[in-house]
C-alpha cells in the first residue's frame, strides 16, 4: 500500500480549513489539505452580512469593546455557550480580522477610511464589519491566495471515507479521488477537520447542496461524540423557493419584515431592536406570522427594502440584489422580497476545547463541523465567520505545537482493514442491482426533518421522526448501487454521505427529543420555557449500534450568571 | 409542506453531451426528458436526471445560488451558470447542453481548470504589503474601495476563458480573469507592487494579447469587466514608457547641454 505522509492534514477547504492550514505552514510543519470541492467553492463562499469585531469604528464613537461583544453572544446563546471560549473568540477576533485586512479583503469603509461596521441582530453596537454584501466571497478568496501564496499542497476533489485509529490515537485518514479508481492512506500526525455543517439534511437550508454534514459522521463514527445537535439554527429570511441566504444585513440596513395585512410583525415579538432581533426570535416569530395565516399565499412573508432607496441598495446590498433579480426574478429596489425561515447553521459539532482538540488525540476540529462551543443555543449573526478564523487558527496552531519531532510508526494494517472493509461494501451494494436508490430515502430525511424536527418542536413529532430515522436506517442496509467503480461513481458519494446524514438526523432528533425546555433555537411547543435547573448544560452524543447515547456536562460560567433573555 | 405545482407547459429536453473515455465510442450524446416544475433551474434539472434517471451523468456543483463558480457550462451556444438558468426559457424545445469549451473535458460536463489555476498563480495574486503595524488596518477611502470592487466579484468560473478568442492565437494566453485579478491588485492602494504587476502582463501573453472585443464582459455571469482592466493597464504601461523615454531625452539633453 502506497501512503501519503503530512504533519498536518486537514480536511475541508472553506475559511476554518484554510485559516488553519496557514498557521500550521507558519509554524514550519507539512501541512495538506483535503476538500471534496476546489477551495473556493466551499460554502463558506456564500456568506454575505460580515464579521463582528469590536473595533468601535462606526459611524460615531459608541465605546464598543471585546467584553461587550462577549455579553451580546453569550445572551445571544440563550446562555448555554461557554463563556471561556467567548471571551478568546471576542478578544482574538480583533486581531484575526485586522489581519484578514492586511491580506487584501476589501472591507468596506467609514467616511475617514477605517473599517466599517453594520447594525446586525443582536448586537448591542454596530460591530459587524463587511465587505458589501459579499463579505465571505472575499474572506474566502483572500485566504485562498495566502494558501497559493504559501504553496500549501490541496487534494482538490478528493472524498476522505474514514478517519483511521490506532491505540487511541487518530493517525490520519482514507481517502480517494474522486475521478480515480483508487483509494489512498494519508498518513498525518494531527487530522483537523473544518468540514463544515450538515444543512441539506434539511428540505429547506440556505446551504450548499454539498453540505451534507459527513465532517461531523466521520468523528462520531469512531467514537467522539457530538455536542449539542439538537441547537439548529433556522435563518429567518431566506428566498422563497430556491432558500438562498438574503442576508441579515438587509435588516442591518434598515430593512422591514411585513406580513400580508402589511404589519411589521416584530412590533409584537421584539418591541425594542425588531427585525435586529436574534435569529432565533425572528425565524419563530416569521413562522408564525405564516402559520397562522398572515403569510402570503400561506407561505411567505416580504423582506421589504424599497424605502432604503436604490443608492443604498447598490452600495451596501447589490448581491442580495442581484440573487433576487436571479432566482426569484424580483428588483428589491421596485418590489419586496419574498422570504421563509429555512435551515442554516449548526450551533453543535464536534466537541474541543479553545485549541480545537476533540477528546480523541490526534484528531481537531474548527469552525461549524465543531463545537467549541461559542454559540450554545443561537448563533448571532457576524459570529460564525469569526469562529472559523480564530478557532481555525488555534486549531492550526495547537496542532503544529503537538506534533513532535520524531515520528511514530504507524501502523499500516490499521489502514490496509478499512481501505479492504470499502472495497467489498462497494462491491456488495453493486451486486444488488435490485435495491432502493439513495435518493429516495435521502429526500424523505429532508422532508421528515423540516416537517418535524424544526422551528417548532413537539414530542409527538419528535417520537415519530425517531420511528422514520430507525426506519430509513434499515432501508439504508438495503440501498443497491448501479456502477462498481470507485471513480466518478456518484451514487456511491451519494450512499456515503446518506450515511452520515441518517446519524447526524438521528443525534438532532434524540437531543430535541431529551431536552424538555425551549431555549435559544431549540423551541418545544410543550416545554415552552427555559428551564436552567436541569437542562443548563451541555448535550454529547455518542453512537451505539441501537442509535445515539446521550451524556450531559457542566457549561463554563465565567463573568455573565444566566439572565432572562428578553430584547 | 405544501407540494409545488407541476407547470402545464411542456417537459424540459435535454441533449447532453456526454464522454467517457473508457467507452466506445468516448464521445455521444444524449437526450433526457425532464419534469419540471416552476422556479426550477438547469442545475436542479441536471440534479434530477442523475438521481431518477443517470447516476453516471457528471457534473461539478456546489452553492446553486451562482456564487461558487462551480457549474459553467455551455447551454444552447451560451455559456452560463446552470444554477442561475432558469428552465422556464428553455420548454418546449430541445436544448443542448455541452461542457465548457477551451478546457480539455474530464468526464461529461467537468472539464480540467489546472490551466486556468496555473495562470492565476503565475501572477502571485496576493497582496503584497505595504508595511504597516500590525494592530491597526490600512487606511482606505471608499472611493478606492469602489474602484477595486467589480473585480472582486470574480468567482473563477472559467466562463471568460471559454468566450475569449485570443486564445485561438495563443493558448498561453493569461486570460480575462487573470488579467483581471491582476489589475485588482494593480489599484489596491495597499499593494506595493506596481512595476512588476505591469511588468508581469507586458507582454502578449498579457494585455497585448487580448482582441478587446468584450466576449468576456458580455458573458461574465458577475459583471466583471476584464476588457477595462486590460485597456486600463495598456494605458498605465504606455505611459511608462513615454515617460521613461521622454526622461532618457530629458537626461541626454542635459548631458549635450552641459558639454
Amino acid at each position: 500500500m502506497e501512503f501519503l505522509t503530512h504533519d498536518i492534514l486537514i480536511i475541508g477547504g472553506g475559511l476554518a480549513g484554510l485559516r488553519a492550514a496557514i498557521e500550521a505552514q507558519k509554524a514550519g510543519r507539512d501541512v495538506a489539505i483535503l476538500s471534496k470541492v476546489h477551495p473556493l467553492r466551499s460554502h463558506s463562499v456564500a456568506a454575505q452580512g460580515g464579521i463582528n469585531s469590536a473595533f468601535d469604528n462606526i459611524p460615531v464613537p459608541t465605546n464598543d469593546s471585546w467584553e461587550n461583544h462577549s455579553f451580546d453572544t453569550i445572551k445571544g446563546s440563550d446562555y448555554l455557550a461557554d463563556q471561556d471560549a467567548v471571551e478568546v473568540m471576542c478578544r482574538e477576533g480583533i486581531e484575526r480580522v485586522i489581519e484578514m485586512e492586511h491580506w487584501g479583503t476589501l472591507f468596506s469603509r467609514t467616511e475617514d477610511g477605517r473599517i466599517a461596521q453594520r447594525p446586525f441582530g443582536g448586537s448591542g453596537f454596530p460591530r459587524t464589519c463587511y465587505a458589501a454584501d459579499r463579505t465571505s466571497h472575499n474572506l474566502l478568496h483572500v485566504l485562498y491566495e495566502q494558501v497559493v501564496g504559501l504553496r500549501i499542497p490541496v487534494y482538490e476533489e478528493w472524498h476522505a471515507l474514514s478517519l483511521v485509529v490506532d491505540e487511541g490515537q487518530c493517525i490520519g485518514v482514507l481517502a480517494f479521488p474522486l475521478f480515480e479508481e483508487r483509494t489512498v492512506p494519508i498518513r498525518a500526525e494531527a487530522t483537523i477537520l473544518a468540514t463544515g455543517g450538515y444543512g441539506r439534511i434539511y428540505l429547506r437550508s440556505t446551504n450548499a447542496i454539498i453540505n451534507t454534514g459527513k465532517g461531523c459522521y466521520l468523528a462520531y463514527q469512531v467514537g467522539v461524540p457530538l455536542e449539542d445537535m439538537e441547537f439548529v439554527q433556522f435563518h429567518p429570511t431566506s428566498l422563497f423557493g430556491t432558500n438562498i441566504l438574503i442576508t441579515e444585513g438587509a435588516r442591518g440596513e434598515g430593512g422591514y419584515l411585513v406580513n400580508v395585512k402589511g404589519e411589521r410583525y416584530m412590533e409584537r415579538h421584539a418591541p425594542h431592536l425588531m427585525e435586529l432581533g436574534p435569529r432565533d426570535i425572528v425565524a419563530r416569530a416569521t413562522q408564525r406570522e405564516i402559520d397562522e395565516g398572515r403569510g402570503f399565499e400561506g407561505q411567505y412573508v416580504h423582506l421589504d427594502l424599497r424605502h432604503l432607496g436604490r443608492g443604498k441598495i447598490m452600495d451596501h446590498l447589490p448581491g442580495i440584489r442581484q440573487i433576487a433579480m436571479d432566482f426569484a426574478g424580483i428588483d428589491p429596489i421596485l418590489n419586496p422580497i419574498p422570504i421563509q425561515p429555512a435551515q442554516h447553521y449548526s450551533m453543535g459539532g464536534i466537541p474541543t476545547n479553545v485549541d480545537g482538540e476533540t477528546p480523541l488525540p490526534g484528531l481537531y476540529a474548527a469552525g461549524e463541523c465543531a463545537c467549541v462551543s461559542v454559540h450554545g443555543a443561537n448563533r448571532l449573526g457576524g459570529n460564525s465567520l469569526l469562529e472559523t478564523l480564530v478557532f481555525g487558527a488555534r486549531a492550526g496552531r495547537k496542532a503544529a505545537s503537538n506534533v513532535k519531532r520524531k515520528k511514530r510508526e504507524s501502523n499500516p494494517l490499521a489502514f490496509q482493514k478499512q481501505s479492504e472493509a470499502f472495497q467489498s461494501c462497494l462491491h456488495e451494494l453493486s451486486s444488488r442491482q435490485e435495491g432502493e436508490p439513495c435518493f429516495r430515502l435521502r429526500d424523505e430525511l429532508k422532508t421528515l426533518m423540516t416537517d418535524q424536527v424544526g422551528i417548532f418542536r413537539r414530542e409527538s413529532d419528535l417520537l415519530s421522526a425517531k420511528e422514520k430515522i430507525r426506519e430509513l436506517k434499515e432501508r439504508f442496509g438495503r440501498i443497491g448501487l448501479k456502477q462498481k467503480n470507485l471513480d466518478f461513481n456518484n451514487e456511491w458519494i451519494q450512499y456515503l454521505e446518506l450515511e452520515g446524514m441518517l446519524h447526524v438526523a438521528e443525534v438532532i432528533t434524540e437531543g430535541a427529543l431529551t431536552r424538555k425546555e425551549s431555549r435559544g433555537s431549540h423551541f418545544r411547543t410543550d416545554y415552552p420555557d427555559r428551564d436552567d435547573e436541569h437542562w443548563l448544560r451541555h448535550t454529547l452524543a455518542y453512537k451505539t449500534t441501537e442509535g445515539a447515547r446521550l451524556e450531559y456536562k457542566e457549561v463554563t460560567i465565567t463573568n455573565y450568571p444566566p439572565k432572562e433573555r428578553t430584547y | 409542506m405544501r407540494k409545488l405545482t407541476v407547470m402545464d407547459t411542456s417537459a424540459l429536453i435535454l441533449k447532453i453531451k456526454r464522454y467517457n473515455p473508457e467507452k466506445d465510442p468516448p464521445r455521444w450524446t444524449e437526450t433526457f426528458n425532464v419534469e419540471t416544475k416552476k422556479g426550477m433551474n438547469l442545475l436542479e434539472a441536471l440534479l434530477r436526471i442523475q438521481d431518477e434517471q443517470d447516476p453516471t451523468l457528471s457534473f461539478r456543483y456546489s452553492c446553486r445560488g451562482a456564487v461558487c463558480g462551480s457549474c459553467a457550462m455551455k447551454v444552447n451556444g451560451k455559456l452560463v451558470l446552470a444554477c442561475r438558468t432558469p428552465v422556464e426559457g428553455l420548454l418546449g424545445e430541445t436544448t443542448l447542453i455541452e461542457p465548457l469549451p477551451f478546457f480539455p473535458v474530464i468526464r461529461d460536463l467537468i472539464v480540467d481548470m489546472s490551466l486556468f489555476f496555473e495562470h492565476y498563480r503565475g501572477i502571485e495574486p496576493y497582496l503584497h504589503g505595504k508595511p504597516i503595524p500590525s494592530d491597526c488596518e490600512y487606511m482606505m477611502m471608499e472611493s478606492e474601495r469602489k474602484e477595486i470592487d467589480p473585480y472582486i466579484q470574480c468567482i473563477l468560473c472559467g466562463i471568460c476563458f471559454g468566450v475569449c478568442p485570443a486564445f485561438g492565437r495563443d493558448a498561453q494566453f493569461l486570460g480575462p480573469a487573470i488579467l483581471a485579478k491582476a489589475y485588482r491588485f494593480l489599484r489596491d492602494p495597499r499593494d506595493r507592487r506596481e512595476k512588476e504587476i505591469l511588468n508581469g502582463v507586458n507582454d502578449h501573453r498579457g494585455v497585448w494579447g487580448c482582441n478587446t472585443v468584450f466576449q468576456c464582459v458580455k458573458a461574465c455571469p458577475k459583471e466583471v469587466p476584464p476588457t477595462h482592466a486590460i485597456v486600463k493597464m495598456r494605458g498605465r504601461i504606455l505611459r511608462y514608457r513615454f515617460t521613461s523615454l521622454f526622461s532618457r531625452f530629458l537626461s541626454m539633453s542635459r548631458r549635450i547641454g552641459s558639454r
